[in-house]
């Protein structure tokens, strides 16, 4: 009975291990406690039974708790983050608030408003912000888990040997460190979240992008509980953007792997910034042609008129969509240029009168 | 008959706050005295093991200079220290049943006479503080 115990204990300690060290724990743990049996025994003149098991279980604390001192403490967003974490969370919560708020108003503007369909729009209204909310907080919390633990392993490479490396700290690295080549963790996260919904948005559910002009016929007709199956969906995107997603989506996964690597090093490198320019280049590249192809909006003047039912109103909503749209894509290019500007102009100062500093 | 409750309230009053300040006082020095002990651990430790020793033994061994380790404590240090490539461990099978024994590794060795050294400077650096 007494063993039955100790085995129990063992296994119970063991199923709260990584695989890794699990069985060598575990035979320590039991060797350690036949350890305390004897000794206790010995000492009482009592014989090894189920009483003196106990005790000696009680003593070695619960399961969980011997095998949390096996762990040490990890976490799934640690204190480095978590900040940020809850930066990034209120923005990307008050931003889906605010989506929410104008589609409730959209809904409102298009329902000749009953109080029982009021209260419909508004419950809807509602259950679509939950929804949405708890979507992206999981994904949030998913891409700062992949953060943490990028971050963490690379902790763990500087931190397992305690005492200072040979290569000792130079002071004149901090030259390299001004201001203007520190990787700003705000920013840097945020565009990490920002690419990784581009990437899942527009190569998983490019069928969000366009609107549905017709919500109050899904309340109209009184089937809004199927969903919105029975909705009109006008796509916002012509084929012509979607030829461009390849090219877009490595850009995106490139600018992660790019912010990824600055996080773990904290600050720009002239190889970082290489990497950054290249990206901009690219970016301007895709802009440039779609500026020059065909239009990326799915729209035209018939179906903006079949829809608002004006042709006048059409044409120029259509004028405003495609000066938008251009207006777009030149403040792409021109943010991009800048960026380059200041990549180079940075990578010119920060780098040449360190290495004269160096060579004085 | 009023006054009288009043001025039992306030005599409580006064004696649960004493009490509870000393609670407090209490706690916070038990604090202190586990981060003292923890900073001494390690080197307490390898100091043992320079013959190889497994766990319950050490525990005793400790316990018996007045070092009280908790066994939740003591055991994954011997783990980690093992890990760092101060101890080696091997298991052996004593009196019918594998027990695993700990020793300094060669590294280790190397390191404890300069920790030793370390703890004298840090003794005589507090004698002259305190």
């Amino acid at each position: 009975m007494s063993t039955n115990l100790v085995d129990i204990y063992v296994s119970e300690v063991g199923r709260r291990l990584p695989g890794k060290t699990r069985s060598d724990i575990q035979a320590e743990i039991r060797s350690i406690l036949q350890d305390m049996l004897e000794e206790r025994s010995q000492k009482s003149g009592k014989p090894i039974d189920e009483e003196l098991t106990l005790e000696v279980l009680k003593a070695y604390g619960s399961p969980e708790k011997v095998a949390a001192t096996y762990i040490g403490e990890r976490y799934l967003i640690g204190p480095r983050l978590y900040p940020v974490f809850m930066l990034v969370l209120r923005i990307v919560l008050i931003v889906i608030g605010v989506l929410a708020a104008i589609g409730l108003g959209i809904a409102v503007y298009q329902t000749t408003l009953t109080p029982l369909n009021a209260f419909e729009t508004i419950l809807r209204a509602i259950a679509s912000f939950v929804a949405s909310a708890v979507t992206v907080l999981g994904n949030v919390v998913l891409i700062f888990a992949i953060l943490e633990w990028a971050l963490f392993r690379a902790g763990e490479k500087i931190e397992v040997v305690g005492l200072p490396k040979e290569k000792e700290w130079d002071p004149r690295s901090l030259a390299k460190l001004s201001p203007t080549n520190q990787v700003k963790l705000g920013d840097t996260i945020a565009e990490i979240v920002g690419c990784f919904a581009a990437i899942v948005i527009f190569n998983f559910y490019p069928q969000i992008i366009g609107f549905t002009p017709s919500l109050n016929g899904v309340f109209g007709s009184g089937n809004w509980a199927v969903g919105f199956g029975s909705v009109t969906f006008t796509p916002l995107l012509s084929q012509a953007f979607f030829y461009y997603i390849p090219y877009l989506t490595a850009v995106w996964g490139l600018t992660i792997l790019l912010d990824i690597l600055l996080l773990r090093m904290g600050h720009w490198t002239l190889m970082t910034r290489i990497g950054l320019i290249g990206l901009k280049i690219v970016n301007i590249l895709i802009a440039a042609l779609m500026l020059s192809g065909p239009s990326i909006l799915a729209i035209t003047i018939q179906s903006l008129t079949s829809t608002i039912g004006d042709a006048q109103a059409a044409t120029t909503l259509m004028t405003m969509l495609n000066g938008a749209v251009h207006l777009a894509l030149w403040l792409s290019i021109v943010g991009s240029s800048i960026e380059i500007i200041r990549s180079i102009s940075r990578l010119v100062t920060n780098n040449l009168p360190h290495q004269v500093a160096v060579k004085s | 008959m009023l006054h009288d409750t009043n001025t039992l309230d306030i005599l409580c009053n006064i004696q649960y706050t004493a009490i509870n300040g000393e609670h407090m006082t209490n706690e916070s020095f038990e604090n202190v005295i586990l981060e003292l002990r923890r900073g001494v651990i390690v080197l307490a430790v390898l100091s043992s093991l320079n013959q190889e020793q497994y766990g319950y033994s050490l525990i005793k061994s400790l316990d018996g200079n007045g070092l009280e380790i908790d066994q939740g404590t003591l055991y994954p240090l011997l783990r980690r220290l093992e890990g760092q490539g101060l101890l080696q461990s091997a298991w052996r099978v004593e009196t019918d049943r594998p027990r695993r024994y700990y020793v300094l590794s060669d590294e280790g060795r190397q390191l404890l006479p300069r920790l030793k050294e370390e703890w004298a400077g840090i003794v005589s650096m507090m004698k002259k503080i305190l």
